[in-house]
């Protein structure tokens, strides 16, 4: 833009300046014919002073007198303020016309002093002498020479005078030319400037407002391109960083709606879950009160079925509480008691109660040798092996053997629950640990509230420890790790 | 005792005990009782026995009871056998899937003992 600018405005100033100079020239050629005229004059003048010296002297010849040597002395004088004009005319014109008038008036000086006075001087004695031819002759070709000189002064400055009108003349007539060619060439210049403008501003201007649009309607996928260098490419740069984190922002309210809209599903299939697992005792628990109100029954069922009733009712008021229980621990609202224990005889207690009176599963135990001895919640960790076993147990429904272990390793315990059940689906493995998850365990219609594995993790990683697993060719391998005690320890005191 | 013997047998199928217990004290002493705690006790039970009436629950280890239904009702000999879904899972659509899949009736979780006792007695003595 600015390169295109300067180019116009060059042309113009060139024609602007041309004119200028040819203005100059005109001038001067102007001053050089009125020098040259001032010339001319002066030599018209020298001349005559020259020609009034030779009939002076020509008289003097004739007859020598005291009116006529009068007439001599006057005009042998007289010449000299002409040839002093003439000289500061020709000085002004160059250095040539300079030399050749102080050379003119040397000569008129010469003829004076070395032929016309001494002529004069023989004339006074000899007037015969004097008129002889020789005499004669030498005055003539000095005079003509002196002529000859002073009409050369006036020819020179005329040619110069001449030279440099000519010299104006063609000047002005290119300076003409070129305010012609500027003439044409400057709208022509206008249109590419305006088209060139077009180009560079009003195209990407366009493109912009195409792209706002477009970002306005929601598309935050359009780009516009970078590669220029100027402010253009600057908001373009700006626009396309203002489209990419429009187009994250949104990807991530996208992704947390989705969130929100998963973890409400979840949230419907744990409140249906739990209607199921509350109804199931209370089913019990109300039955056998009616009946108990309602019918006369023999002392012996009367006692069995309040010791039903009693025990459906524990274990309804014990959901209720594992499900706050739950609710608590996954919103990490809880404490832990920590002590030292065995983490070894936790886990084979756990396995023990979970698996001692399941017939349709085998168990197989991976002990080691010496206690595993950490600093914990035991209560909570038992918690944790339970919550896995039961796991097992709910997602191997065709049996097989579960293998509980447990070992040190670099430093930390391991403790580790194999099943030869169903197995993770590999899209349901990243939310496992998710509060209320549930894979298709309810469309399997495998109980459950989808909070184990969440409070599982909450009450691993309270003991600075890790939980995850390991999909088997059969079935799920679940695995956490705590710091033995002596690292906790050793954690603590830093 | 010939009295004793024509008692109906009916086959209780929840994996429950306390459930089991409720339908029998609900019931009473006028019929006989088989119990199955899953599916497969129930097709044992089946091979062994021509129950007059079968009160099933849905949700169960294993196959569900559902799937027992649909299986039982896709079998010539036992098809006729009248079945009552008893289930906490009660909505409008489960009791949908439940008579779609053979159910004769269906009784929700939990329930007053003289609809169950009632449901029972019309289903045999039709």
């Amino acid at each position: 833009m600015i390169a295109v600018s300067t180019l116009g405005a060059a042309a113009i100033g060139a024609t602007l300046a041309l004119f200028f100079v040819a203005n100059a020239r005109l001038k001067s050629a102007n001053t050089a014919s009125a020098r040259s005229a001032t010339v001319s004059a002066a030599a018209f003048d020298v001349r005559a002073a020259v020609v009034a010296i030779d009939v002076a002297l020509q008289q003097v010849v004739e007859e020598y007198d005291s009116k006529n040597l009068a007439q001599w002395r006057r005009a042998s004088r007289s010449w000299e303020a002409p040839a002093t004009a003439l000289e500061r005319a020709a000085a002004a014109s160059n250095d040539r016309q300079e030399r050749r008038a102080r050379a003119l008036r040397d000569e008129i000086r010469s003829y004076i002093d070395d032929y016309g006075e001494p002529v004069v001087g023989i004339a006074k004695v000899s007037p015969a002498a004097v008129r002889s031819s020789v005499a004669h002759t030498e005055g003539t070709i000095r005079l003509d020479q002196i002529v000859t000189d002073t009409d050369a002064v006036a020819r020179n400055s005329a040619v110069i005078a001449a030279d440099r009108s000519g010299a104006a003349g063609r000047l002005a007539d290119q300076a003409t030319i070129a305010g012609i060619v500027a003439l044409v060439l400057t709208p022509v210049l206008l249109i590419l400037l305006g088209l060139w403008l077009a180009r560079v501003v009003a195209d990407p201007l366009r493109q912009t407002v195409a792209a706002a649009s477009e970002v306005a309607a929601g598309n935050f996928d359009v780009r516009l391109n970078e590669r220029r260098r100027d402010e253009f490419g600057e908001l373009a740069h700006v626009f396309n960083a203002m489209t990419d984190s429009l187009s994250v922002s949104r990807s991530e309210l996208i992704e947390r709606a989705d969130s929100l809209e998963r973890s409400e599903r979840h949230k419907s299939e744990l409140i249906s879950m739990v209607s199921h697992e509350v109804r199931t005792p209370l089913a019990s628990v109300l039955g056998f009160t009616r009946l108990l109100l309602e019918r006369d029954l023999p002392e012996a069922d009367r006692l069995r079925y309040l010791g039903i009733v009693d025990a459906e009712a524990t274990r309804l008021a014990a959901l209720v509480s594992d499900f706050l229980d739950a609710r608590l621990i996954e919103e990490g609202r809880f404490s832990l008691r920590r002590e030292p224990f065995d983490l070894r005889s936790l886990v084979r207690e756990q396995a023990e109660v979970t698996l001692g009176h399941d017939e349709s599963h085998e168990l197989e135990l991976e002990l080691p040798d010496r206690p595993l001895e950490i600093d914990g919640d035991r209560a909570r960790l038992a918690q944790v092996v339970g919550n896995v076993l039961s796991n097992a147990v709910k997602y191997s429904p065709d049996g097989g053997t579960i293998t509980v272990g447990a070992a040190e390793d670099h430093g930390h315990a391991r403790v580790w629950i194999a099943d030869q059940g169903t197995g993770i689906p590999p899209e349901h493995r990243s939310q496992l640990f998710q509060p209320f998850y549930r894979g298709d365990a309810a469309a399997a219609g495998i109980p459950g509230t989808g909070l184990g594995l969440a409070v599982s993790r909450r009450i691993v990683e309270a003991h600075d420890g890790r939980i995850g697993f390991d999909p088997l060719d059969r079935g799920t391998r679940f695995w956490f790790d705590l710091p033995l005690e002596a690292e906790a320890a050793a954690n603590g005191r830093r | 005792m010939a009295a004793q013997t024509l008692r109906p047998l009916i086959l209780i199928c929840d994996d429950e005990l306390p459930l089991r217990e409720l339908v029998k004290a609900v019931l009473g002493d006028g019929y006989r009782y088989v119990e199955a705690e899953d599916v497969d006790q129930a097709q044992k039970v089946l091979k062994e026995s021509k129950p007059e009436a079968i009160v099933l629950d849905v949700m169960l280890p294993g196959k569900s009871g559902l799937e027992f239904l649909s299986e039982l009702r896709a079998k010539r000999r036992n098809n006729a056998i009248p079945v009552v879904v008893v289930s906490a899972w009660q909505s409008a659509d489960d009791q949908r899937t439940a008579l779609n899949a053979g159910a004769d009736a269906f009784v929700g979780k939990p329930f007053d003992p003289k609809d169950l006792a009632s449901v029972v007695e019309s289903l045999i003595a039709a």
